[in-house]
């Protein structure tokens, strides 16, 4: 985990600062406001889930979080580093060796073993002797038997297991995960949900989630909702009303 | 159905990536095939009425003992549409003002010429060329502008012909079928037929040879000679185009190289098509499984998919004929500019018949496979993703597809020895790719990950090992059928340029006397124009052969012009440079017997080392063992020899003249009246004219070579182009995954570009490799060359394939780079 002290210098500041955060779609005859006004702070080890119903931007947010796409307005800070200044090389640079993900379609390579899928981000850091590192992440998330499996050869449940594996793979500060048990059924997605929270836990990293499952946001430290791009703290939200 | 039609639509198709694969490589394929077909048949009649100019016709009938033929065979030609014309030639004395000469006459019927044209200069010197399918008007006649010179005379004047006067009308200076004959060595007269009687130099018992000229369709011409060949004469014989030694050679192999060129367009575009229609199927899945949920039986399905095909079929033919149509035309143009002169454009509906097929069997063998199967997609696979395809379903259509194609390319080649050797190549590259494929992984798999863009691009090729090697094999096999194309059009352009350099000897001399040897060689020593190569000459004809009368030792089948005639033998201590001994041994330095004798008359002969050959020369008998038998270039433009002596041989003591060829500029030719002033017994034969036209056929084939290479790679930079897209989706996939874990883009880019650029140059070396395989076979069966390895193919082709690749490569990336991994991964899901 040293290497995140790096880019930053030190690490007083909060894990994620998000201020005035808009995100605007030009269509062919009008703009379309997927995002606005967003301002936020997550803190390092805080689990948070974004909750929402489809289209209520909660995705978009995550990659902007993620800094896998740029805001149209607003700062995003990510460890310390604000995104929107960095070139693409150095957004990419920051991931690999801090930002971890879980999708909902997992988004293996198929033509690419368990093994391999999780030797891949480790190899993308330069990090020596990925295949030791993977086998125990594998081993970790029980699938210590199925290492030669291409994801076609794995259920779905499976699948998004290799993906957890990869995504702590190269021991992040920060996860985010978008609808990981989305894909998947009940039983199937507990178990998936609890493996996230575990390790989470074990490697102490901040996780930031989003999905509609009300029963997983239950399970994280600090819930967020959004509606039609605009985000809320339920209390404030309770005020507000009140 | 509506829907679901709708779902089907050609314009829906468009936009698909595949279909619009499908539909180019489609596209292309009936381009390539017609215009090829198109423009093979164009330029053999250009071809053929080209070189059917040297014959002054499409067909000649010699009859060389001077007698008419029955006028029931004129009748018959007529008969059948063709036209005919008459031709007499003979030597005789002809007289001016300033003396006698030995001239040679050609005196010519009202038809002649019946192909190529006549060139004349109605006033000396200087004056205007005029060209014209005419001879002579009875009453003048045309003379070699030689004859002006050495008899001091004038266009308009009069010239002694025999007990005739004719009037100079022109100087000949060019005809259609100046052929090279020995027979007609003095410089040429040319007059009507009509006045050779009034002559009187035509007596019985004078050697005369009738010419009887025809034109006409091909086929009427073949069946006319069905009928004529029973009645023919041993002092008849039968010339066409074909037979010409001359043109024979370069025009058969290019005939043949268009074949090749057409065969290869249409194993490329089959194997674009198959690529792009597999990777539509593979898309279309989701589609069917969707349609089937929908309650779409299976057969509903195939007929759907049945009437896109179909539909797809339409679109490629009516596109490949729209994009033949006008490049035909241009490429008519062209060819009216490298011969200087308007071509009439031949349009052969025939000749898109080759190109129909070639579409309706891509279609059919190499797209509807994998197309049929989707009717077998399970619905399931809306709900859950199904297995891919494994290989063993694709392999019986890679067989049909393979015999089918084979049997495409024999029907439109007709050439087994080039199905063979394609096949072989392939095969065998086949065979090295298997080999190659295993040692390949085995040794890749020993390189692990790393942020180093090397170690990455290996890593890349070991995981997609399948693809690795499938997209290797196709663009090895296309490098393969490409660098064919290239060898053997390097091959062949190079072979006609050594055949014919630019300084050919374009003029013989002839009838040299061994007094005046010495003079004559230093004449032309002086005026920068040496005689390289001079050769006693000794007339004589073969008579028998180990004792027995050579007429009755060989079978009576085999009609041998060599020994209808007397042969120009010589003697000669150094073998010529471009004769090669294929038997026995050249003479050693003071041998005093034996005679070495050319190839095709040895083998036509029967004749082996050591049977003894009696040559009749004037009254003397000369009978010598066969030492040595050699091959001899008998386009070479220099003089050859079926029989050569020793030097202090047989020929020792015979009367001999000397014949030499040499290379004179046109600038320099006038030194030839002079010359013959200085030396009136020297017979000059002016072939320029003839190599001219040669080198002209030669330029005009190498065009329509170079712009069918230029088609065909176009069409490889297709296959290779839908290859590289069949994995688009994965690779882009894959590019925006690896760009969300923390990929850099420059390190993405750099061992993409690696990845592909090692499969390129894997494929180019093992292209290259296959290709020089297959070039061997085709050159030693089809195109008579001798094989050696082409280094200025073999080493650049698969650098720029590595290139090329590498560059497919970075484009396929674009999208990946350009658009934020977020809104790709979900465009991608």
């Amino acid at each position: 985990m040293n290497q995140m002290t790096d880019l930053t210098g030190n690490q007083s500041h909060p894990m994620l600062r998000v201020s005035d955060l808009g995100h605007r779609v030009n269509l062919e005859t009008d703009t379309l406001t997927i995002l606005q006004g967003v301002n936020l702070e997550i803190n390092r080890g805080e689990s948070v889930a974004i909750v929402g119903r489809s289209g209520s931007g909660k995705t978009t947010l995550l990659g902007l979080l993620a800094g896998l796409d740029t805001p149209s307005e607003g700062v995003v800070e990510l460890d310390g580093a604000q995104i929107s200044k960095l070139s693409e090389d150095e957004r990419a640079r920051l991931r690999a060796s801090r930002v971890g993900f879980v999708f909902q379609s997992f988004q293996l390579l198929p033509a690419l073993s368990a093994l391999e899928n999780v030797m891949l981000p480790l190899e993308l850091a330069g990090i020596e002797a990925p295949e030791k590192r993977a086998r125990e992440l594998l081993e970790r998330v029980g699938l210590g038997e199925r290492l030669g499996h291409t994801p076609r050869q794995l259920s779905g449940g499976e699948q998004q297991r290799v993906a957890i594996a990869r995504a702590f793979a190269s021991d992040p500060v920060i996860l985010f995960a978008d609808e990981p048990t989305g894909n998947l059924d009940n039983r199937t997605g507990k178990a998936v949900s609890d493996l996230l929270m575990e390790l989470n836990r074990e490697q102490g990293t901040t996780l930031v989630m989003v999905t509609h499952d009300e029963h997983l946001a239950a399970r994280c430290g600090r819930q967020l909702h959004i509606e039609a791009g605009i985000l809320t703290e339920p209390e404030a939200a309770r005020e507000q009303a009140s | 159905m509506q829907a679901a039609n709708k779902l089907m639509s050609v314009r829906r198709d468009l936009r698909e990536r595949d279909v619009r694969v499908v539909l180019v490589a489609l596209i292309i394929a009936v381009a390539t095939v017609a215009t090829i077909a198109l423009f093979a048949s164009q330029l053999q009649r250009t071809l053929v009425s080209s070189a059917s100019s040297f014959l002054a016709a499409d067909r000649q009938l010699e009859a060389e003992n001077g007698r008419p033929i029955p006028a029931e065979w004129l009748d018959e030609a007529r008969e059948r549409g063709l036209e005919t014309g008459r031709m007499v030639e003979f030597s005789t004395m002809i007289s001016g003002p300033e003396g006698f000469q030995m001239a040679s006459i050609k005196a010519v019927s009202n038809e002649y010429p019946l192909r190529g044209e006549v060139e004349i200069q109605r006033q000396s010197p200087g004056g205007e060329r005029e060209t014209l399918a005419a001879g002579p008007r009875p009453g003048q006649v045309w003379i070699n502008p030689r004859l002006l010179r050495l008899l001091d005379l004038d266009i308009g004047d009069t010239l002694q012909v025999g007990e005739r006067q004719l009037e100079v009308a022109a100087q000949l200076v060019r005809e259609p079928d100046g052929g090279f004959r020995l027979s007609s060595l003095a410089p040429r007269v040319m007059m009507h037929v009509d006045d050779v009687e009034s002559t009187g130099a035509v007596q019985e018992g004078s050697r005369v040879e009738l010419v009887y000229l025809f034109a006409g369709a091909q086929t009427a011409l073949d069946d006319y000679y069905q009928w004529l060949e029973p009645r023919l004469e041993p002092s008849h014989e039968w010339e066409g185009v074909r037979e010409g030694e001359t043109f024979s050679r370069s025009f058969d192999r290019a005939e043949r190289f268009l074949l090749l060129g057409g065969s290869l367009a249409v194993l490329l575009a089959a194997v674009a098509v198959a690529v792009a229609s597999r990777q539509y199927a593979l898309a279309q899945r989701d589609t069917v499984a969707l349609l089937k949920t929908l309650g779409l039986q299976g057969q509903g399905i195939g007929r759907l998919y049945l009437r896109r095909l179909a539909l797809w079929g339409v679109a490629g033919v009516v596109g490949g004929l729209l994009v033949a149509l006008p490049l035909f035309w241009l490429l008519v143009g062209v060819l009216g500019d490298a011969l200087e002169r308007p071509v009439e454009m031949h349009f052969d509906p025939a000749a898109l018949l080759p190109a129909l097929l070639t579409a309706l069997v891509s279609l059919f063998a190499f797209a509807y496979p994998p197309i049929r199967r989707l009717r077998h997609v399970p619905a399931m696979r809306v709900l859950r993703a199904q297995p891919g395809e494994t290989g063993r379903q694709a392999l019986p259509d890679l067989a049909i597809a393979l015999v089918a194609v084979f049997a495409l390319v024999w029907l439109y080649a007709g050439e087994l020895a080039l199905v063979g050797a394609l096949l072989g190549g392939l095969v065998l590259l086949l065979g090295i790719l298997a080999l190659l494929g295993l040692a390949l992984m085995a040794l890749l798999r020993r390189v692990r990950g790393g942020g180093n863009a090397w170690r990455l691009a290996f890593v890349g090729l070991y995981r997609h090992r399948q693809a690795s090697l499938a997209q290797l094999s196709v663009f090895a096999m296309t490098i393969m059928l490409a660098a064919i194309l290239i060898l053997v059009r390097t091959s062949l352009l190079s072979d006609w340029q050594t055949q014919l350099p630019e300084d050919a000897p374009n003029h013989f001399l002839i009838n040299i006397g061994p007094e005046s040897v010495e003079q004559v060689s230093s004449f032309w020593q002086e005026r920068n124009a040496p005689l390289e190569n001079l050769y006693p000459m000794v007339r004589g004809r073969l008579t028998e052969l180990n004792g027995e009368p050579v007429k009755e030792a060989v079978s009576k089948d085999e009609r041998i012009n060599a020994l209808n005639r007397e042969l120009n033998l010589t003697w000669m201590d150094q073998l010529p440079e471009d004769n090669e001994i294929v038997q026995g041994q050249w003479f050693s330095g003071d041998e005093t017997e034996g005679v070495s004798v050319e190839a095709d008359l040895a083998q036509r002969l029967g004749l082996e080392l050591g049977d003894r050959l009696t040559f009749t020369i004037g009254s003397a008998r000369v009978t010598e063992p066969v030492v040595s038998i050699r091959t001899v270039q008998w386009d070479s433009m220099k003089p050859n020899f079926y029989v050569a002596f020793p030097p202090d041989g047989g020929l020792r003591d015979m009367p001999a003249t000397w014949i030499t060829s040499f290379y004179l500029p046109g600038e320099a030719k006038g030194a030839l009246g002079e010359f013959s002033r200085q030396f009136p017994t020297v017979s000059v034969l002016e072939i320029d004219h003839i190599i001219e036209r040669i080198q002209e056929i030669v330029g005009q084939v190498t065009q329509a070579i170079e712009a069918i290479l230029a088609l065909i790679l176009a069409a490889a930079l297709v296959v290779m182009a839908a290859v590289v897209s069949a994995t688009l989706r994965d690779r882009q996939r894959e590019g925006a995954l690896i760009r969300t874990l923390g990929g850099r883009q420059s390190l993405l880019v750099r061992s993409t570009m690696l990845e592909f650029a090692v499969l390129g140059l894997l494929a180019g070396v093992l292209g290259v490799v296959a290709a020089e395989a297959a070039v061997y076979v085709l050159q030693a069966r089809m195109f008579d060359g001798n094989f050696r390895w082409h280094w200025q193919v073999v080493v650049p082709l698969p650098l720029i394939s590595a290139v090329l690749l590498a560059a497919f490569g970075r484009w396929q990336l674009r999208p990946v780079l350009s658009v934020s991994p977020m809104l790709l991964l979900r465009r991608l899901e």
